[in-house]
């Protein structure tokens, strides 16, 4: 009975073992599902979503949200995904995306460049040149994502409870530290923890919906149903939020309820 | 039959780790007591040898060059007394220097950050926010230490089998998985990584000869077989080759010993401007 989320970087056999921990423990195994749950529930090209998550923001998505707003759209469809509980998310910033759960085991995979480059050879018959300046190119793409949209470094272990490196330690090796891992009892699902993640979900749906009606720069926290939107000063009459929250309280039962705060600092629970 | 080096970014969470890992496989704990012995034998102050452990080279601090010897004389003794398996060495910047030697675990252990966070605004008493520029600030340090030294991030992932965080990982489940990996297969010593940990504890032990006298000096060694590269002007290339072959010949185990030369153009344009 918990989440697990594997960060990985391309061809650092991360893929490899969710599936395994997947299959160990019977638990349902998420990846590219989430983009396709997100592009049916928000209408989004799943293309868009793929680019979203991969691709750093440029300066243009800063200024029009664009990456944001997809991103927003990918964490609802995951959260609401891990309300289930039993779930292996592999991909990137599951661990960032699912912050503040306490039951969720987050787990790095790396690998040596050399034996990512040599993966990487064979599946795309490049030379070792070619195969190392893309997964560079990759890696540095991936750390600018996640240094713009959460202002921290993926490579920074500080971040994960287990790093692995799959070098003399082996897939299997990592699978057998994972499901042990998974069994302690911190990453069991209370009936505290798993009101924090559907309050996580409820945040992020909220916060979703209120992007896909173009209402940006704003912060959504929920405690037991009870939801605190942010917004900065003067943004509450500029997306005539007042009108769409009351409906979007109609549409989502699992508000007990709803206020807004303006000009006040979100707080760092805000999604 | 392995060994296990532990690092962390807090001194006192790692100890606890790294004792109740030995005490759990019945492993020997090598650890900052070896100074001691490291002192008495070589006729050094500890004080000193846990400063070169510890500090980056400053202006007002320790100098480079000296905290390298000391380094090196740590790092040859602390090589020697993992010669016996079963060893758990944490403290001594092993991680950074057993690097090949494939029966050599090599895990990190992260502290809970709030405790850690915690603990050093009381022990210095200072508020929360200060303390945690005061902790960027050592994990800055540490690595321009180990970069400086043993060219390589400490606390760059990559450089470890795995990484711990004890933030949700209670020590005793640490304990367990560091355990359970140093017992597999790959971990386990065989006759190449012996040598392999030989051949770093005969270059050490030339280092710490050679190094007060040729501090550019850089060694590699191989079944008794010494490589050394040392930067020289042309003129007093045969002097310096002879010089180290003769210092490298006197430490036990050495065999033979190829000295390389690497041209010293700065040396030399300095030289020919005076």
């Amino acid at each position: 009975m918990a989440i697990i989320t594997i960060s990985r970087g391309s061809y650092s056999k991360g893929r490899e073992v969710a599936e395994k921990v997947a299959q160990r423990l019977g638990y349902q195994l998420v990846s590219r599902d989430v983009l396709i749950e997100a592009s049916d529930r928000f209408h989004i090209p799943e293309v868009k979503l793929v680019r979203a998550i991969h691709d750093a923001p440029s300066i243009l998505d800063r200024i029009t949200h664009g990456k944001q707003c997809y991103i927003v759209y990918i964490r609802s469809a995951l959260a609401s995904r891990a309300k289930a509980d039993n779930l292996v998310y592999h991909g990137l910033a599951g661990h960032l995306l699912l912050k503040g759960v306490p039951h969720v085991l987050k787990v790095r995979i790396i690998a040596d460049l050399e034996a990512r480059v040599a993966a990487e050879m064979q599946r795309e018959d490049i030379s070792a040149a070619e195969a190392r300046s893309l997964l560079l190119k990759d890696d540095a793409e991936r750390r600018k994502w996640t240094q713009t949209l959460y202002g921290v470094d993926p490579w920074d272990a500080s971040l994960y409870d287990l790093v692995i490196h799959i070098h003399k330690l082996s897939v299997d090796d990592a699978v057998e530290f994972i499901v042990q891992a998974a069994g302690r009892q911190c990453f069991q699902a209370t009936p505290a923890s798993q009101r924090k993640m559907e309050d996580l979900a409820l945040a992020c749906q909220l916060k979703a919906e209120l992007v896909k009606q173009d209402c940006f720069e704003l912060g959504v926290t929920s405690e037991y149903g009870n939801v605190v939107v942010y917004v900065n000063k003067g943004g509450r009459h500029a997306y005539h939020l007042d009108a769409k929250l009351a409906a979007l309280r109609a549409k989502l039962p699992e508000i007990n309820h709803l206020e807004v705060r303006e000009g006040l600092p979100f707080p760092p629970a805000a999604v | 039959m392995s060994l296990i080096a532990i690092s962390s970014d807090s001194y006192a969470s790692g100890l606890d780790i790294a004792r109740r890992t030995a005490a759990a496989l019945g492993y020997g704990l090598v650890d900052r007591e070896l100074l001691a012995s490291v002192a008495a034998e070589r006729g050094l102050p500890q004080e000193q040898l846990v400063q070169a452990l510890e500090e980056t080279p400053s202006f007002f601090g320790m100098r480079g060059r000296r905290q390298q010897e000391l380094l090196v004389h740590i790092q040859a003794a602390c090589l020697e007394k993992l010669r016996e398996d079963n060893q758990v060495c944490y403290g001594l910047g092993a991680h950074l220097y057993l690097v090949g030697v494939s029966h050599a675990l090599r895990v990190r252990v992260l502290a809970d950050p709030k405790e850690r966070l915690a603990e050093t605004a009381a022990q210095r008493g200072l508020p929360p926010e200060r303390a945690a520029k005061l902790l960027e600030r050592q994990e800055q340090e540490r690595r321009r230490w180990s970069q400086q030294f043993f060219q390589a991030d400490e606390g760059d992932p990559a450089q470890y089998d795995m990484v711990l965080s004890l933030g949700n990982l209670e020590a005793d489940k640490a304990v367990e998985l560091i355990g359970d990996a140093a017992g597999y297969r790959k971990f386990q010593a065989m006759t190449y990584s012996r040598k392999c940990l030989q051949d770093k504890i005969l270059a050490a032990r030339v280092l710490e000869k050679l190094l007060p006298q040729f501090p550019d000096i850089r060694v590699q060694a191989s079944d008794g077989t010494v490589v050394a590269q040392v930067q020289s002007l042309k003129r007093d290339q045969r002097k310096k080759q002879e010089a180290v072959r003769e210092l490298a010949s006197q430490v036990p185990g050495v065999n033979y010993v190829e000295v390389h030369v690497i041209r010293d153009y700065f040396g030399q344009a300095a030289q020919s401007g005076r």
